[in-house]
Parts: C-alpha cells; sequence; structure tokens
C-alpha cells in the first residue's frame, strides 16, 4: 500500500487464482475413477498433438469424463454465482439458488415427467423441470404483487409457492409409489447422464445468465447499499435487481433440469470465497464462479470414486462437505461480531 | 440553489407532500423537523429524484427529475451494509458515480484515505462494518457520502441512534462539510440540537411545512407551539438560548 492511499478493493490475482483452481481440478477429474489416465496423455489429446490416447482410453476421456466434468463446471459456475447473487439481491448471506420457487417448480416439474410420461416424458425431463422452475418464479412474482417493492415480500411468497409446488409433488409421488425411486435419485442430484448434448443446451443458457451477471457484477455492489444511496450514485436498484434475478434464476433452472437439484454450492462457495479473500464486493463472482465449478468438479469426483464401482449421488457429498462447512462458517461470523 | 415550487407527492391515493414551496441557497444547512410521518424523509427521497411528483425541484435552474448528473449524497438512518464488508471497500462504493462502477484510481484511493482520516477511522479500514459502535458507524455513512464529493448532502436523521457526545462530534463533522460549500439538508427530531447547527429549521408535519425561517426565529416564534399541537414548552437558558422540551401532559392513548 502505497502511503496516503487504501489498498485496492479487488485484484486480478485473485481470479486468476481461481481460474487455475478451475483448471488443476478439471485435470484430476478427468484423469482419475475406476480407470486413471495420464496427465500428459490427457493434455496431448485435448491439444491435438501425437502420442495422445487411443481407442477406448480415448472415447472415455472424450465421450464419458469430458462432458461430465464440463457439465459439473458449468452447474456448479451456475449455482455459486445465483446464490451470490441472490445474497447481494436479497441482502440476506444465507439466501441460495433455490429461494424463489426454482427448486420446488423444478421438483414439481420432474416429477409429472417421471410420474406421467413413462418412457416418452422421461425424456422430457429436463424441459419439465426447466419450465416447472421458471413458473414457479413467475408465481412468486405473482403472489409477491410489485416487483420487488419489497425483498422480504418477493421472499415469503417464494417460501408459499415452493410449499404449494412440494406438496402437490408429493401428492403425485403418493398416487405413484413406482415413481418414488426415479423423483428421489433426481432429487439427490446427479451428474451420470451427462453427454455431449446436454451440455451443448445447458451450456448455451447457464453461459448467457453468467456472461450477463458478470457483465453487472460490479454495479451490483450497488444493491448492498441503500436504496437511497444506490439511486444518489446513479444506479436504478429496480432495473438492476430485476435483470440480476432473471439471469440467476435462468441459470439456476437450467442447472437443475440438467443436474437434479444439488444443494449448499449455492451458500458455501459465495462464502468460501468472500471470507478468503475478505471481500464482499461482486467483482468476486467471477472467481466464485471458477471456484463453484472446481468445487463441483471435485464433489463429482469423489461421488465417481469413494465407493467405486458404485456411485454416490452428488447432492449427498455437497451436503456432507457443505453443512458442517456452513456451521463453521456461521460460528466464525458469529464470532467475529461479538 | 435549490427551488422547490408547489411539490407534491402521492402514494396511491394519499397525498405525504401538499404544495411544499421552498427556496434553499447553496452552502448553507436546512434542517427539517416533525413528528414521524410528517414527510420529511419522503422530502429527501424527493429531493434525490427517487420519487415521482407533480410542481418542480429544479437545482441551479434544472429539473432534479431529468437531470442524472447532479451529484447529491444521501446519508440514510439505517444503514443496510452487509455483515462482511469491510469499512474502507464500503467508503470506497462513494466513487464509483466519479469512476464508474468497479474502477477505482489512485486518485480516488487517495481521496477515500483522505477522508477516512478526516472521519477518525483510518486505523480501522479493514475492519468490518458488523464490528462498530453506532458512532463510528455513523461516521462511516458520512465518509462514503464525503468521497462522492457532493454537491448537496441529504442526512436522514444523522443522530437518531447515537449518543449525546458523538451526536455532537458528528453534527461538527457535518458543520465543517457545510463550510467548504456542499448545500446541507437534514432530517432531525430534536429541535433545539437543529436549531444549534442549521441556519434554518423548517417544520414539517401532516406533508406540510407549517414553519420556514431563520432558526433563531422560528424557535422564538410563537406559532411553534401550534405546530406541535402545545406539546413542547420552551425554556431559556442563562445565556439566553432557548431549550425546546416535550410538555409533559395528560396523555390518552
Amino acid at each position: 500500500m502505497k502511503k496516503n492511499q487504501i489498498d485496492r478493493v479487488w485484484r486480478w490475482q485473485i481470479t486468476a487464482s481461481a481460474a487455475a483452481a478451475l483448471l488443476i481440478a478439471c485435470l484430476l477429474a478427468v484423469s482419475f475413477g475406476p480407470v486413471n489416465l495420464n496427465f500428459g496423455s490427457i493434455i496431448r489429446t485435448l491439444l491435438g498433438l501425437p502420442n495422445g490416447l487411443e481407442n477406448e482410453d480415448r472415447t472415455l476421456l472424450l465421450e464419458l469424463r469430458l462432458p461430465r466434468v464440463v457439465l459439473g463446471a458449468l452447474v456448479g459456475a451456475a449455482l455459486a454465482t445465483s446464490g451470490a447473487v441472490y445474497q447481494s439481491v436479497f441482502r440476506n448471506p444465507l439466501a441460495d439458488p433455490y429461494l424463489l420457487g426454482t427448486a420446488s417448480g423444478a421438483g414439481l416439474g420432474a416429477t409429472i415427467a417421471i410420474t406421467n410420461g413413462g418412457g416418452d416424458l422421461h425424456a422430457l425431463l429436463p424441459i419439465f423441470a426447466f419450465l416447472g422452475g421458471v413458473l414457479a418464479v413467475g408465481a412468486t412474482f405473482l403472489v409477491a404483487g410489485r416487483l420487488f417493492a419489497d425483498p422480504s415480500t418477493l421472499l415469503l411468497a417464494g417460501i408459499a409457492v415452493g410449499s404449494f409446488a412440494t406438496a402437490f409433488q408429493t401428492y403425485l409421488q403418493q398416487r405413484n409409489s413406482a415413481a418414488l425411486r426415479p423423483v428421489y435419485s433426481w432429487i439427490l442430484g446427479e451428474l451420470t447422464v451427462a453427454n455431449w448434448d446436454v451440455v451443448k443446451w445447458a451450456g448455451f443458457y447457464i453461459l448467457i445468465a453468467l456472461f450477463i451477471l458478470i457483465r453487472i457484477s460490479k454495479v451490483l455492489d450497488a444493491l448492498m447499499l441503500s436504496d437511497e444511496e444506490a439511486y444518489s450514485l446513479g444506479v436504478s436498484p429496480q432495473k438492476i435487481r430485476l435483470i440480476a434475478v432473471a439471469a440467476a434464476t435462468l441459470a439456476t433452472a437450467t442447472a437443475v433440469s440438467a443436474s437434479g437439484l444439488i444443494g449448499f454450492v449455492g451458500i458455501v462457495v459465495p462464502h468460501l470465497v468472500r471470507g478468503l479473500t475478505k471481500r464482499a464486493t461482486n467483482r468476486s463472482l467471477l472467481s466464485i464462479a471458477f471456484v463453484g465449478a472446481a468445487f463441483l468438479v471435485i464433489a463429482d469426483l469423489g461421488a465417481r470414486t469413494l465407493l467405486s464401482p458404485a456411485e454416490l449421488p452428488i447432492g449427498v457429498i455437497t451436503a456432507f462437505v457443505g453443512a458442517p462447512f456452513f456451521l463453521f462458517v456461521l460460528r466464525a461470523r458469529n464470532r467475529g461480531s461479538q | 440553489m435549490i427551488n422547490i415550487e408547489n411539490l407534491s407527492v402521492r402514494f396511491d391515493n394519499a397525498e405525504v407532500l401538499q404544495s411544499i414551496n421552498l427556496d434553499i441557497p447553496e452552502g448553507t444547512w436546512s434542517c427539517l423537523v416533525g413528528p414521524n410521518g410528517a414527510g420529511k424523509t419522503t422530502l429527501l427521497r424527493t429531493m434525490l429524484g427517487m420519487q415521482s411528483y407533480s410542481g418542480s425541484i429544479k437545482y441551479n435552474d434544472r429539473e432534479i427529475a431529468k437531470n442524472k448528473s447532479l451529484n447529491i449524497a444521501f446519508v440514510p438512518q439505517r444503514p443496510s451494509i452487509p455483515a462482511a464488508m469491510s469499512v474502507a471497500e464500503y467508503v470506497m462504493l462513494g466513487r464509483a458515480k466519479l469512476d464508474g462502477w468497479g474502477k477505482e484510481s489512485a486518485h480516488s484511493r487517495s481521496i477515500v484515505h483522505e477522508m477516512l482520516e478526516a472521519t477518525q477511522l483510518l486505523g480501522m479500514q479493514s475492519q468490518l462494518v458488523n464490528t462498530l459502535s453506532g458512532g463510528e458507524m455513523q461516521r462511516v455513512l458520512i465518509a462514503r457520502a464525503l468521497v462522492q464529493e457532493p454537491e448537496v448532502m441529504l442526512l436522514d436523521e444523522p443522530t437518531s441512534a447515537l449518543d449525546l457526545h458523538h451526536q455532537i462530534s458528528v453534527l461538527n463533522k457535518v458543520e465543517e462539510i457545510k463550510a467548504t460549500g456542499v448545500t446541507i439538508i437534514s432530517t432531525m427530531h430534536d429541535i433545539t440540537l437543529g436549531a444549534m447547527y442549521a441556519e434554518r429549521i423548517i417544520i414539517m408535519q401532516s406533508g406540510r411545512v407549517l414553519l420556514d425561517g431563520e432558526s433563531q426565529s422560528v424557535i422564538h416564534s410563537p406559532e411553534l407551539r401550534s405546530a406541535f399541537d402545545d406539546r413542547i414548552s420552551v425554556h431559556k437558558l442563562e445565556n439566553g438560548r432557548p431549550v425546546i422540551i416535550a410538555a409533559k401532559r395528560d396523555v390518552t392513548i
């Protein structure tokens, strides 16, 4: 720090470190599994250089592990970033990406697809889940009345809509007990369905949403002030909230449709990044996206390898790591404020 | 110069500000006084350009609602700063309008340093806001507004959460800011304290301006008591300075 100047609030080196962590996580995840692949061969294969992987190993890397790792990274980035954005918009450190009824709506959509569809509709599960999530958020805004008249009204409306969707989902499950297991396994989250087609459509929506959120990340800091202060700095808080929530909901609904409900990423990762950097600014959003992606890629590596050849649902891993971590963060915060 | 003419603000069907007319010269301190619900905070929000209104509010002959380039700072009554934010990070946000969001020039970091020093916060720049006392927090809010280099500073009840010692220290700081040419408009419950600092007192009730004038003449005015429905009594100290306190009466609730 120069004399007579305060320290910089954000440094690009932090973002670069987060990007490096993601690269390392991806390399570890494509390398390890029931069959371990050599780092050097993986890199040579990906860069199209000679002496890369061949035959089954090449197929394993390019058609099985790589799409799964890429989907995990996309979903992790989407959930972590949306969580951080919801926390800023609702000025609530415990807000998570499933806040406005997205999860329950998506769960209801998925249950409708599984219970009524048989073979045909089951293939449309992601679309049903996506529509369910988006419709639930739409209903939340409708119930809340005026757009962002008051963030806490919106929160309560989200809880009401979520409860309604969950109740309806439970009713459907009761009526179709055969569907209990597939619905349950979807709720716990899974990346086993990953292939390049899923990566393509999920990536399309998630990257659009992330692009918007990263673009507005600097202005999002205005939402951490009172509305009057934000306005005095030339920002219309209503407009920014609307754009932020729309983009975060798109990212969450897409992530849920692609991989089911994976909990804790949206709370753990933003707190981890903000805690380590000791910064509250949303300029950390890109770093949060990278760390979220790395976190889920590593969690999925655990899901694949810990009980190999069996697989654990990834939601179980994130909850196992996330819940104790979350309690640790809460305790540390309470100590800090005492 | 701020000219407010025939200003009215409606919420749904209620008129919360009615036909307000005020002329506020540059570099002065005006204090809005009145009971809760009198419309003081709404008037501040409207002067910020946040509220739709009828009538006009002009700053140097330009309508506030149409002039986004105006640099008016606002110091809120209740801060809503995230617990995990540091003092320096919060104060730095005040530079956003001048520098652009997310930018932090060396010049801005110097200004923030300077204002932290001026508000006696320099040693606390890395401290998280949720660890601050009420007086420190108020100074942080003021420092954030100051780095904005505003032409006008609106303060909503700047002393309401503070003990007497900190009330005086915050008001002294605002007085210093006024001395640099910034126009100050504050709301306050304590008319005596307001009259000690502001050169002008504007008494509001039910969305209207009841009394408006030079501080000493307002607190000596015979209409003051009726403005407060006879619920105040005015006493004089030995040095002649008036003190206004709530009058004890039988109250029916």
